[in-house]
């Protein structure tokens, strides 16, 4: 990889900047995206802004499953961010049309409408949950990934729960 | 020598080290000041580097040539407006009389640019966006012009160079101008889009105003022409109002000229963080009402200050 190449990677990996749109979501997946563009988690420590043309954007954060009023939207503006391009699915129903699949109007998760890059399950998915999912997202695009950053909480202790 | 100033310094290099630079100051004291930890130095370098090489979309029904041609010219304005800027001693790269003038018109192309990229984008947002630009220009650009010409009509001298030196001469006499510092500092806001005056670019209402459409390089052009813009309209604010310490060596006048322009910045990110967006006829209502006949006042202040000095 060229040195030119390693310089654009590293401006990528700091500096996506993000759009968010609701394919038909219940609005809780959409409070806990915007949760996490709140000072209180203060996304722009990693560079991460929300932009509100897809013109401007890198990566598209979509909550909800795809009905099929809004695949036809979703697919449009999806065309208008610029290469490159990433879509972050957010929520259960994002990642596979969760309570709603097999509805009348909904076709399913992100995934039938666009190519996803990640998935975050949830319902709905908490800002941490959102925030960790992006950064794995933007450290997958390194060719020599960086130490993750350690778990924040500590792992669960199995409990003997009696029958 | 003339190829060192043009790309070096005080040109194309040094301004955009000092755009960058100060977009991360001014984010940097706006997160601080809402309790957060902000964006790390390089932020805006990253952001640059990333839209240059990011994928550039010409819309279908979009003029091509002003819509490329649009942000390279805001650049370009702005870059040459510097070079008559007395930045630590009186004199300035360039000076010929009446470039004070000349420097406000090559500020006033920037905004002339949006409108035209806005425009020719053919898109709704940025229709709105673009007219919504002008109109603001109409309401700040009188007042702005009052309050930075009466500082050389006191200096009796249309010359930026010349200003410099008057007031390096007579100190004192800057205090007069105060009302017309803090007028020049309101409408620079407007001048510059920033809150409260970014209703050209409001993100709630109108996507990104006149930038809708642009992606890409265009896009990291413009946004460093508006950068660069933060630091040029900051140096003419600071040339014409706060002509202290010019007499001092280089190496301290230096200091002392990127302290006051951090002091510029930083009322600029003060007032983002404490103010919302007005909506754009109280803009014009205030600009027309408030400030331009306090620039007017001062103007008449200057005049009869002037009358007495000279017999």
């Amino acid at each position: 990889m060229g040195l030119i190449q390693k310089i654009v990677t590293w401006a990528r990996i700091k500096s996506p900047w993000v759009i968010h749109f609701n394919t038909g979501a219940c609005n809780a997946c959409d409070i806990e995206v915007i949760a996490a563009l709140t000072p209180r988690f203060d996304l722009e420590r990693f560079g991460v802004q929300l932009k509100g043309s897809p013109r401007h954007a890198d990566v598209m954060v979509v909550s909800g499953p795809v009905t099929r009023q809004s695949r036809d939207r979703l697919k449009r503006v999806y065309d208008q961010l610029a290469e490159p391009k990433f879509v972050v699915a957010v929520g259960t129903c994002a990642c596979s049309g969760g309570v709603f699949q097999g509805c009348y109007n909904v076709e399913g998760g992100i995934d039938m409408a666009i190519p996803v890059n990640a998935y975050i399950p949830g319902c709905a998915a908490r800002p941490e949950a959102i925030i960790d999912g992006v950064v794995k997202l933007l450290s997958s695009l390194d060719p020599k990934p960086a130490a993750l950053p350690a778990p924040v909480a500590e792992p669960v202790e199995k409990v003997d729960v009696p029958a | 020598m003339a190829l060192f100033n043009i790309i070096v310094f005080p040109g194309i290099l040094f301004l955009v080290i000092a755009g960058l630079w100060f977009e991360f100051v001014d984010r940097r004291m706006y997160a601080r000041m809402q309790h957060r930890q902000g964006p790390p130095w390089f932020q805006p370098l990253a952001d640059f580097i990333k839209l240059l090489a990011k994928e550039t979309i010409i819309p279908e029904d979009a003029n091509r040539f002003l819509f490329t041609a649009m942000p390279v010219m805001a650049l370009t304005a702005t870059i040459s407006a510097f070079f008559y800027i007395p930045l630590w001693s009186p004199r300035a790269l360039f000076s010929f009389p009446g470039d004070a003038v000349v420097v406000m018109y090559l500020l006033t192309i920037p905004t002339l640019t949006f409108f035209l990229a806005g425009w020719y984008s053919t898109s709704l947002y940025s229709m709105i966006g673009a007219v919504r630009s002008l109109t603001q220009l109409f309401a700040y650009e009188i007042p702005l012009f009052m309050a930075v010409l009466a500082p050389a009509m006191l200096a009796n001298t249309w010359s930026l160079a010349g200003i410099a030196a008057y007031y390096t001469a007579h100190p004192l006499m800057a205090l007069l101008n105060v009302p017309a510092f803090c007028v020049a500092m309101v409408t620079l806001l407007g001048k510059l889009e920033k809150v409260p005056f970014d209703i050209p670019e409001a993100e709630t209402e109108i996507v990104a105003g006149a930038f809708t459409e642009y992606s890409g390089r265009h896009l990291a052009l413009f946004r460093l022409a508006v950068d660069i813009e933060v630091v040029v309209a900051g140096s003419l604010i600071v040339a014409m109002f706060l002509p202290f310490g010019l007499a001092l060596p280089w190496y301290l006048g230096i200091i002392v000229y990127l302290l006051k322009i951090t002091l510029v910045v930083a009322l600029i990110a003060i007032l983002r963080t404490i103010m919302a967006r007005l909506r754009i006829e109280q803009m014009v209502n205030f600009c027309w009402k408030i400030l331009a006949p306090v620039a007017l006042a001062q103007l008449l202040l200057n005049l009869v200050v002037k009358g007495f000095l000279k017999p």
